[in-house]
Order: structure tokens, then sequence, then C-alpha cells
């Protein structure tokens, strides 16, 4: 588990340095793919049935392969783009990620003192605040679907460590709404496209007030 | 005929689904799916009446999946007087959006199957919301209707409306994973203080609410709040509600405001009455009467300076729902009942008023307040609609809402905060102040715009009304109809954690 939390930084860390939208989609998917080993790990660990695997193969099937896949194809028609980048967005959300990491061991010491699970906690706190902070501080819309999804894996994780995975129904509809949730903003990120010319969210001011 | 429980349950269940079906294959012809839509929504009406006067209060109906009690019934009303509005009122509202004149839609081809579609599995899911027995369920369920309605809220992808939906999408999701968050630490407490069995059953939880730690239940409480808190649209957490409700289709606006929030409340309450021996009714009251009162300050300042007419509707829907949440943080029966009742009347006046401003918008071609004057003398129906639905709105007598917020504010009195009512009560007359000077100004004056022509037809006129004269009937003769007014009196105690 500890290499898995190593990677897991690094990849979290890597998430908040890359402006390249196909590069940002794959990292995704491997931090996906590290969440899913995890349920394997955690799951096989405790072993009962078919609840200690499902959730490591949806993981792989939903987070993986559709939800980067739908994104991926998304991005590949995003040719002409008129791009308002800023590198410094880049180096503030890096910063942030690392003031979440201290702050995760802060508040895993005060609340669960001496915890097995201590990395992992504090891991999927820096996987919360991190998506946040992405989508709170980047305005391309892919980087904050995957911000979100980022927010998403951070909570599933910290859910599997704490109670070792919801209960099986709410489990599938946690899925279901996390597929439905990409399925949406995929199509309003190209309808997006369509109407503005561009997925940076930033043009997007009008309604105020 | 003769149903038991169960069965009309699982009949209200399945008859939006069936039709959301046939309507996403966009294979019956226009008029056909416009009646075909009427009809479920007729059958599903019926059958919340037949449930309604079959079930009852005292003895919940309990499933494998379903929870049913008097404040799920309560609800169940709600939703199924809304979508019975809905259904009468969505072939006069489509038929003017793709009017070759004026409509909006006008350059699309068959958006109807589409349209309904969505919609009747929105409403399905906010039925799903209120029978679930399961507070993970509940959660799952609240996210979907997130979903769906996104796609209704941005049903004419214009720009403004693609900003509004993804504004929508991301606030909502991340309050909402937020609630998430606060489900799996409940869940948490549960295997932890309480055992694995029956994993977040709502009923086994509440009956077993004492066991519970409460270290980390004040946690859990705060995500939770924040997170569903979000979905109400309390006011800091608010950015999306006047965004979406104002670039949503009308009748979706209607939905939005009258059913989605109240549904968001009402899984709070669910959370509220797990947790409330643990957490302690101080903290919770005390979060409930800051938030609630907070919203109203801010949808006060927001109305005075408005300019679009569905913007108004949805600060003043933040109002109402700032000022329900205030009246559950006071724990009084009154108080609790007198919420619910609001919940029935907001829903049903609120849908109306919706209604009426998309039909100003597609007579005047704006949503802008400024730019429409003299309604009086050339749209004299819409006014008439326009102007009882507003005094309806700001508890003007003889209208429900006078009686709903009259044992609100009765409430704040009664449960020793006495200035919190003062303040409510100042805000809701900046509330009047703010919406009657711009819908006056509307309708008086001189007309200088030309406008596409009195648009209300004869259903959906009798819609409103019917709309209004319910929301007024229910709640005067409250004590009469003694069905409705037992099922309230159950609702109330289960919200103040007397669970049946």
């Amino acid at each position: 588990m500890e290499y898995l939390v190593v990677f897991l930084v690094l990849v979290v860390f890597l998430q908040t340095r890359i402006t390249n939208l196909q590069r940002a989609v794959i990292c995704l998917a491997s931090q996906s793919f590290i969440i899913a080993i995890a349920c394997f790990v955690l799951g096989l660990s405790s072993g009962n049935g078919i609840h200690a695997l499902l959730p490591g193969v949806l993981t792989l099937v939903v987070k993986v392969l559709f939800i980067p896949g739908a994104i991926y194809r998304l991005v590949g028609k995003l040719k002409n783009e008129r791009e308002i980048l800023s590198a410094s967005n880049v180096n503030y959300s890096t910063t942030a990620a690392a003031l979440f990491l201290v702050l995760g061991y802060v508040i895993v010491e005060r609340l669960l003192p001496g915890s097995a699970g201590r990395d992992i906690i504090a891991a999927s706190i820096l996987m919360i605040m991190t998506g946040l902070s992405l989508m709170v501080l980047r305005k391309r819309a892919i980087i904050q679907i995957v911000g979100l999804i980022t927010l998403e894996n951070g909570i599933y994780l910290l859910g599997l460590l704490m109670t070792e995975g919801l209960p099986l129904v709410v489990e599938l509809g946690v899925f279901l709404d996390v597929l439905i949730a990409v399925v949406v903003l995929v199509i309003l990120t190209s309808r997006m496209r369509l109407s503005f010319m561009t997925t940076d969210t930033s043009v997007m001011k009008k309604l105020k007030g | 005929m003769n149903f038991n429980i169960e069965a009309l349950i699982y009949i209200i269940l399945a008859l939006p689904v069936i039709f959301s079906a046939v309507a996403a294959t966009n294979l019956p012809g226009r008029e056909l799916l416009h009646w075909l839509n009427r009809i479920f929504a007729t059958a599903v009406g019926g059958a919340i009446i037949l449930l309604t006067g079959s079930f009852n209060p005292e003895t919940p109906y309990i499933g494998e999946y379903i929870y049913f009690d008097a404040l799920s019934m309560w609800m169940m009303i709600i939703i199924g007087a809304l979508y019975f509005a809905f259904a009468w009122t969505s072939k006069a509202y489509l038929d003017r959006d793709t009017n070759k004149r004026y409509g909006y839609l006008r350059r699309f081809g068959r958006l109807e199957g589409r349209f309904y579609a969505l919609s009747h599995i929105f409403v399905w899911i906010m039925l799903v919301v209120v029978v679930v027995n399961n507070l993970g369920l509940m959660w799952v369920a609240i996210e979907a209707t997130t979903l769906v309605s996104a796609l209704l809220v941005a049903f004419k992808f214009t720009r403004t409306s693609l900003e509004a939906t993804w504004k929508y999408v991301m606030v909502c999701t991340v309050g909402i994973c937020l609630a998430l968050l606060g489900t799996i630490i409940v869940y948490y407490i549960q295997l932890n203080s309480i055992g694995s069995a029956n994993p977040l059953d709502w009923l086994y939880l509440s009956q077993h609410s004492s066991e519970i730690n409460p270290a980390m239940a004040k946690f859990a409480f705060c995500f939770l709040f924040v997170g569903y808190g979000t979905k109400i649209g309390l006011a800091p957490m608010h950015a999306w509600l006047p965004d979406a409700h104002s670039e949503a289709p009308a009748l979706t606006s209607g939905l939005l405001s009258g059913a989605l929030c109240i549904c968001a409340i009402y899984v709070l309450i669910r959370n509220i009455i797990i947790l409330m021996p643990a957490v302690g009714i101080d903290f919770i009251s005390s979060l409930c009467l800051f938030f609630g009162i907070f919203t109203i300050a801010a949808a006060v300042s927001f109305v005075v300076v408005q300019r679009d007419i569905k913007r108004m509707l949805a600060y003043s829907s933040m109002e109402n729902f700032g000022l329900m949440v205030a009246a559950l943080g006071l724990f009084v029966p009154i108080a609790a009942q007198a919420m619910l009742l609001h919940m029935f009347n907001h829903a049903l006046v609120k849908y109306s008023l919706f209604y009426t401003a998309g039909t100003i918008m597609e007579e005047y071609g704006t949503k802008n307040m400024m730019r429409i004057h003299g309604m009086m003398v050339q749209v004299p129906k819409t006014s008439c609609f326009l102007l009882l639905g507003i005094v309806a709105i700001l508890g003007m007598p003889p209208f429900g809402i006078f009686f709903s917020k009259f044992y609100m504010i009765y409430g704040f009195f009664t449960a020793d905060h006495p200035w919190l009512g003062v303040i409510s009560l100042v805000l809701l007359a900046g509330m009047l102040i703010g919406i009657l000077y711009h819908i006056l100004r509307m309708l008086g004056s001189q007309p200088k715009r030309r406008f596409a022509g009195e648009l209300f037809g004869v259903i959906d006129s009798m819609v409103i009304a019917g709309l209004l004269a319910v929301s007024f009937a229910v709640s005067a003769c409250l004590s009469e109809i003694t069905v409705l007014n037992r099922l309230l009196e159950c609702a109330a105690r289960i919200v103040l954690g007397g669970v049946a």
C-alpha cells in the first residue's frame, strides 16, 4: 500500500503541473488505475465474495476505461482552440497541492492519531482538496472535469478505507452517477465548443447578480 | 378498483419511466405524445390521490428498498401536484416555444420527445428520493436529479444557458460530493457504534440514533449541511440557483424551484433526525437559523437590483427556502407544520409564477423587466395571473402562503427567538417592496413595445388558476380536510424526530 500512496501523490502532483489536455486525461486514467488497485488490495484483504471484487472491477471499467476514453475522444476534437493560458495558475495549484498534503497529515494526526491508514487518508484529503483547487483555479473545461473526477476519487478512496466501501446498492448508484455526470459534462463541453469556439470557461461571464 | 399501498407505490414509480422510454424513442406523433404525457401524469396523480386516501399516516409502509411514512407521503403529494400541472401546461408552452413567428425553438426539429423524456425522468427521480429507505440511495437520487435537470436547464443550448448549466453542475456536484463524504462518515459512525446490520437504513438508524457516537457526528453533520445546503440554495452556496432557474425553460424552472430544492430539504431533514441526539439540538438549530436568515437577507438585496424577471423569481424562491430552513431550525411543532405546508404552497404558487413569466417572455421577447410596460393594457389575462401569483407569493391574504408564512413567523415568537422573528419580518417586507416595485412598473404605465399577443390559452389558464385555488383551499381549510390535516401533523412529528 505504501507504494500505491507514493504513486498516488506523484500522480496528483503531476496533475497540477500538466496543461496539455491529452496528458491530463492520461494522468487521470493512471490515477484511477491506482485507485482500482487499492480497491483490489483492500477488497481481497477483507475478502467477502463479490463485494470484494466488484468495486475494483467497476473502477477499472468506469473510471479507467470509459471516463478517460470519453474525455479523450472529446479532446481529440478540440483542434483549433482559442487558448487563454496562464502559466501562473499551474504554479498556484502545485503550491496549493503541497499545502494540502501537509494539511492532510495535520488533520489525520489531530482526528485519528496513530491510525493504520494514515498515509492513505492523507492522500485522499490531498486528492479532495486538489480536485477542488483544479476546479477553482483552472479555467479550462476539461481540466475542471478532471478536477471533479479527482475529487470524487479522493472521497471514494476515503470511503474505501474508512468503511471498506459503501453498501453494494449505494456503491452501484455512485458509479452510475459518476458515469452520467461525465456524459453530461462531455455533452456540455462539446456544445460549449460549438457555441463559444473554445472550452475555456473564463469566457462565460454573462450571468451576474 | 382496490389497490394496496405497495401496488400503488410501484404504479407511481413505474408510469413516468414507461412514458419517458416511449418519449425518448420519438416514435409517437406530436399530438399523441402530448396526450400520452397528460394521461400518464394524470394517472400518477390519481394513484397519489388513492394512496393518500388509503394510507394510514401512523403506520409507515416498509419494503426492501422502500420506506414510506407521512413525511414521504406529503412530499409525494407536492411532487405529484407539480407533475400534474406540468403535464397539462407543457403543450401550451412547447407550442409557443416552437411557434414559427416568435418561438425560440422554431429553428429546431422535433424536440418534444427529448423534453418529455428528460422531464418525466426528472420527476421520477424526485419521487424516488422521497420513497427510498437508505441514506446512500437518497444521495444517489439527489445527485441524479442534478444531472438530469442539467440537461433540461441547458435544453435550449444558448450561450447563457450553457454558462448556467456549467455552473449548476460544477457547484452542485461539488456540494453533493461533500454530502457523500458526510454520508460515508455516517456509515463509519454506524459501523463503529451500532454495528454493520442494515447499512445506512434510515429506519434502523433512527431507532438507534441514541447510540451514535457524538465525536464524529458533528463532523458528519457539517458536511451534510453544506452539501445538501448547496442543493437547497442556502446563501453562501447559492451561486448556481438564480442562473439555473432563470436560464431553464419555464416549466423546468417551476419544477426546479417547486420540487427539487425541497427534495434536498427533505433529505437534510432525514439526516438531521438521525444525527439530532448525537449532535445536539442547539447546534443544528443555530446553524439552520443562521443560514436560513442569511439566505433571506442575501435574496432581498439581490431582488431590489434585479432586471431579469425569472432571476427575480429565483431570488424569491431563495427567500422562501431560507424561511423554510429557519423554520426547520426552530424545532417547534407549529413551525414544522407550517414549513411543510409552505413547501406545498410555495411549490404550487411558484410553478404558476414561472409559467406566467415564461409566457411573458414569449409575449414580449425579453426577460428584461425594464423594457416591459403597460401589460395591463396589452395582455390583461397574463397580467391578471402575474398579479395574483405575485400577491400570493409575497404572503398576502387570502392566498395560501399567507397562512404558512404567518405560522412560521408565529413559530419564531413561540420558540423564544422574537428578535429573529422581527428580523425576518423586516426582510420579508423588503422582499415585498422590491418585488412589487418591479411588477407594478411592468403592469402599469403606457405600453411602449410591440408584443406577440395574449398567449394564455384555456387549459393553461385553468391549470394556473387551479394551482392558486388549491393552495388557498388547502391552507385555509386545513383543519376541515381531515386526511391532509392528520397527514401533516404526523409528518411534522417525524420532522421533529418522533419516528412513527
